[in-house]
C-alpha cells in the first residue's frame, strides 16, 4: 500500500551484492558489516560499499556486530562464533556447537556473546573475561546497561542481569514466557522484552516495577529505543508501534501506529534522536517516518517510501545520514539522506 | 492424488514430518533411509537425538529440546522454543527445502511439537505440519505401553501412539503373527483411525509418511476410510478414542459453545480431535482439526445435491467420557430440544 508515492530522489550512495542471503547489518565508524545465512561475513566500506575483507563462521550465521571503533567484528551462528581483526585480518572461530543468537559490544575491548545457554565476555582476540552461568533456555538476546559494567541477558523466563564479580545474577527480572528480543533504554530506566506470546514486557529498573504490552496479533520479535530512551519501536503487528517512555513511561497511554508493512521485517532508528526511524518489510518496502509526530493512538503515514524487490532482511544506519538495507537476495543498498537531521 | 484446481492455489509451504518413537524403534534407521533414497529432494534434518544421521546431501541440525510456556498459564499453549528458532534461521537460508524432518527424543511429548506449527505465526506462515509419524518396536512397544507411570507422569509411548497420523510398525520380523494382532489392537485401542504400516528394518514406501497431509483440512475430507474405526476396548486403557457418526444439521452456535467449553476444561486431556460437519444453513462441509485446545477450522468442499448431512468427528484422549461427548454433540443438532 503506498500512502506516499515511492520516492526518486533519496539519492543511492551505492548499491552492492553479497553471494548470500543476508541475515544481519552492522554499521559502526567507518565500516558496514553483512552476515551472510550460510556463514560467509562481508566487510564493506561505508563510504563507498567496497568490501575491504570477508571471514567465514562454519555452520552458518545469524547475527555480526562491530566494535564502536570497527578495528574487531563479532559475528555469531547455530554452531558458535567468530571474531575478526581489522588490523590483519585474522579470525578466531570457536566451533562450540552452541547455539549463537548474538553479540553486543559494551565498547572497544569488550564482547558478550550469547553461547547455548550462558554469555560469554569476551577480550576482542577471543580470551574470555567472564562468563554468566546458564539460563534457563538458550539465550535469545544480550543488551548492556550502566555503561557496560552490567549485562542484561534474555532467555526463557527471565531477563537476568549480570556483572562481572559473580556467575549468579546480581538482578532478574522474571516473566514466565519466551522473552525473544531484548531493548534497554539509553538512560537506563527501562528495560524490555519482546514476547513469544505476543506481548512487550517492560521493567523499570530502579524498583523492577512491570507493565505488560500485551494484544498484539503476533510474537514481538523486533523492538529497539531510540537514541534518547524515550521511543521504543516494535513489531508484533503489521503496524509499526512507538511507545512514548518519557516521563512515567507508557503505563496507561497508547502508542503511535506506523502503517505500511503487512510483515514487519527491519527496523532501525536514525541515529541522533530526531525521531526518525526505518521500518522494511516481506514485501520489500522499506519505510522512513516520523515516528513521534502527531498524537499516541494516531496513525502515522511514512515520509518515504524506498520500493524493493525481495524482503528487507535487515537494516542499519551509517551515521544519520546513510541508510543501509540489506535484501534477501543479497542485494545491499545504500541510501543517503539530504542532510543530517531531515527525512 | 487430485491436481488442484486453478481457483485454489497451491499450499506452498514447506512440509514438515515430526518422527517420534522409543529409542530403538527404528526412527534413525528410518531417517537414514529417507535421505539415501534418491528421491531427488533436497531436505533439511533437525535432529533431537545426536549425531547419527549424516548425509552429504541434507542440512542436519542438532537442536536440544525448550519447552517453553506462556504467561497465561496454558499447558496447552507450549511450544519448543528451540524448533521455533531453528525452523527461523533455516527459513532464513537462500537455499530452498522441499521437506523438513524433525527427529524428536524417545521420551519428547508430541504436543509442543505440533502446537508450536499452530501457535508460531512466523513458522505457519511458511511451514505446515505434514504429520507426525511414530515409529513402533513390535516386539517392545507392549512392555513401554504397560509401563506404569508415577502419579502425573505421562507414558510417553502412550502419547506417542495418541498423536499420531501414521504409525511404522517396525521389526515385524521380530515377532510372530499373534504378537503383531496384539500390538496392532493395543494401537487402536488408543488411536482407532490411525493408518500402521506394518515393517522390517523401517523399510517402508516413503509416500505413505512423507507428505500425506494429515493436517491438511483438504485432506481431512478426502474421507479417509480409516477416519472412523470403532474400536472394542478389550484393554483397560486410559486413552482411547472416541469416534462420533451422526445424522443431520448442527445448531452453529450451539455446536461452538460446546466445542468450546469441551476444549477450554478438557482439553488438557484432549490430545487430537478432528471433524467434518454440516452445519445448518452451510452449503459447505465444516472441518476441523485441533490438537489439544488449539482448533483451525474452514468450509471445505460443498456437500453435493442429494448427499446426506452426516457429521464425523474422532477425539482421542485421555480418560475420555464417550457416553457425555456424544450426548454433548447430539444435543447440538439443530434438531435437538432448546439449548441447555
Amino acid at each position: 500500500m503506498n500512502i506516499t508515492a515511492p520516492d526518486a530522489d533519496l539519492a543511492t550512495a551505492w548499491d552492492t551484492a553479497v553471494d548470500d542471503a543476508p541475515v544481519a547489518l552492522s554499521a559502526r565508524h567507518d565500516l558496514i558489516a553483512i552476515a551472510g545465512a550460510a556463514g560467509t561475513i562481508w566487510i564493506l566500506d561505508a563510504a563507498t560499499g567496497a568490501c575491504i575483507d570477508t571471514f567465514e563462521l562454519p555452520g552458518g550465521a545469524l547475527s555480526v556486530a562491530l566494535a564502536p571503533d570497527a578495528r574487531h567484528a563479532a559475528a555469531t551462528g547455530p554452531t558458535g562464533y567468530a571474531l575478526w581483526r581489522r588490523e590483519d585480518g585474522r579470525t578466531t572461530v570457536r566451533d562450540t556447537g552452541a547455539w549463537s543468537s548474538t553479540a553486543a559490544w559494551a565498547d572497544n575491548e569488550r564482547v558478550a556473546i550469547a553461547a547455548g545457554r550462558r554469555a560469554l565476555v569476551l577480550a576482542p582476540g577471543g580470551g574470555e573475561l567472564w562468563a554468566t552461568e546458564p539460563a534457563a533456555s538458550t539465550v535469545t538476546d544480550l543488551a548492556w546497561l550502566r555503561q557496560g559494567r552490567r549485562l542484561a541477558v534474555a532467555a526463557y523466563g527471565a531477563v537476568r542481569c549480570h556483572e562481572r564479580h559473580t556467575h549468579k545474577p546480581v538482578m532478574t527480572y522474571p516473566y514466565i514466557g519466551s522473552h525473544l528480543a531484548l531493548a534497554v533504554a539509553p538512560t537506563g530506566r527501562w528495560i524490555c522484552s519482546g514476547n513469544q506470546d505476543a506481548s512487550i514486557h517492560i521493567w523499570r529498573t530502579r524498583d523492577a516495577g512491570e507493565l505488560t504490552m500485551s494484544g498484539y496479533p503476533e510474537k514481538v520479535s523486533r523492538l529497539a529505543f531510540d537514541d534518547t530512551g524515550f521511543w521504543l519501536a516494535a513489531d508484533g503487528a503489521p503496524d509499526v508501534t512507538v511507545w512514548d517512555f518519557s516521563g512515567k513511561g507508557p503505563a496507561g497511554t497508547a502508542p503511535r501506529s506506523l502503517r505500511c508493512h503487512e510483515t514487519i521485517t527491519a527496523l532501525a532508528w536514525r541515529p541522533g534522536g530526531g525521531g526518525h526511524l526505518a521500518s522494511g518489510g516481506a514485501d520489500g518496502t522499506v519505510a522512513l517516518w516520523r515516528a513521534t509526530a502527531g498524537r499516541p493512538e494516531s496513525r502515522i503515514s511514512p515520509a518515504r517510501i524506498l520500493d524493493g524487490d525481495t524482503t528487507v532482511a535487515a537494516l542499519t544506519w551509517a551515521g544519520p545520514e546513510l541508510l543501509v538495507s540489506a535484501y534477501r537476495d543479497g542485494r545491499i543498498r545504500a541510501h543517503r539522506l539530504p542532510s543530517r537531521t531531515t527525512l | 492424488m487430485t491436481t488442484p484446481t486453478p481457483e485454489e492455489p497451491r499450499d506452498e509451504r514447506v512440509p514438515v514430518t515430526v518422527l517420534t518413537g522409543f529409542l530403538g524403534s527404528g526412527k534413525t534407521t528410518l531417517l537414514n533411509r529417507i535421505l539415501t533414497e534418491q528421491h531427488g529432494m533436497r531436505i533439511a534434518v533437525i535432529e533431537n537425538e545426536f549425531g547419527e544421521v549424516g548425509v552429504d546431501d541434507a542440512l542436519v541440525l542438532d537442536s536440544e529440546e525448550e519447552i517453553f510456556e506462556m504467561n497465561n498459564g496454558c499447558i496447552c499453549c507450549t511450544v519448543r522454543g528451540d524448533l521455533i528458532r531453528i525452523l527461523g534461521a533455516l527459513m532464513r537460508r537462500r537455499e530452498k527445502f522441499d521437506h523438513i524432518l524433525i527427529e524428536t527424543t524417545g521420551l519428547a511429548d508430541p504436543a509442543p511439537v505440533a502446537q508450536t506449527f499452530f501457535m508460531d505465526d512466523e513458522i505457519a506462515a511458511q511451514l505446515r505440519l505434514d504429520a507426525i509419524v511414530t515409529l513402533v518396536d513390535a516386539a517392545h512397544v507392549l512392555q513401554h505401553l504397560d509401563e506404569v507411570k508415577p502419579e502425573g507422569v505421562e507414558n510417553e509411548a502412550v502419547e506417542q501412539i495418541a498423536f499420531a497420523d501414521r504409525i511404522v510398525l517396525n521389526k515385524t520380523d521380530l515377532v510372530d503373527e499373534s504378537a503383531i494382532a496384539e500390538v496392532t489392537a493395543r494401537i487402536r485401542a488408543i488411536n482407532s483411525g490411525v493408518q500402521i504400516i506394518p515393517a522390517q528394518h523401517a523399510e517402508i514406501y516413503l509416500p505413505q509418511v512423507l507428505d500425506v497431509g494429515a493436517f491438511d483440512l483438504e485432506r481431512v475430507l478426502a474421507e479417509d476410510p480409516s477416519f472412523l474405526t470403532e474400536t472394542e476396548h478389550q484393554h483397560d486403557t486410559t486413552v482411547t478414542s472416541v469416534g462420533i457418526d451422526l445424522i443431520g444439521e448442527l445448531d452453529e452456535e450451539r455446536l461452538n459453545r460446546w466445542l468450546g467449553t469441551l476444549l477450554r476444561t478438557k482439553g488438557v486431556d484432549i490430545f487430537r480431535s478432528k471433524g467434518i460437519l454440516a452445519l445448518a444453513g452451510a452449503p459447505k462441509q465444516y472441518v476441523f482439526q485441533g490438537v489439544h485446545m488449539l482448533l483451525v477450522g474452514e468450509f471445505g468442499r460443498d456437500w453435493r445435491d442429494g448427499e446426506e448431512r452426516r457429521n464425523r468427528l474422532v477425539f482421542i484422549g485421555r480418560d475420555l467420557d464417550r457416553e457425555a461427548l456424544e450426548r454433548g454433540f447430539a444435543d447440538c443438532l439443530a434438531t435437538a430440544g432448546a439449548a441447555a
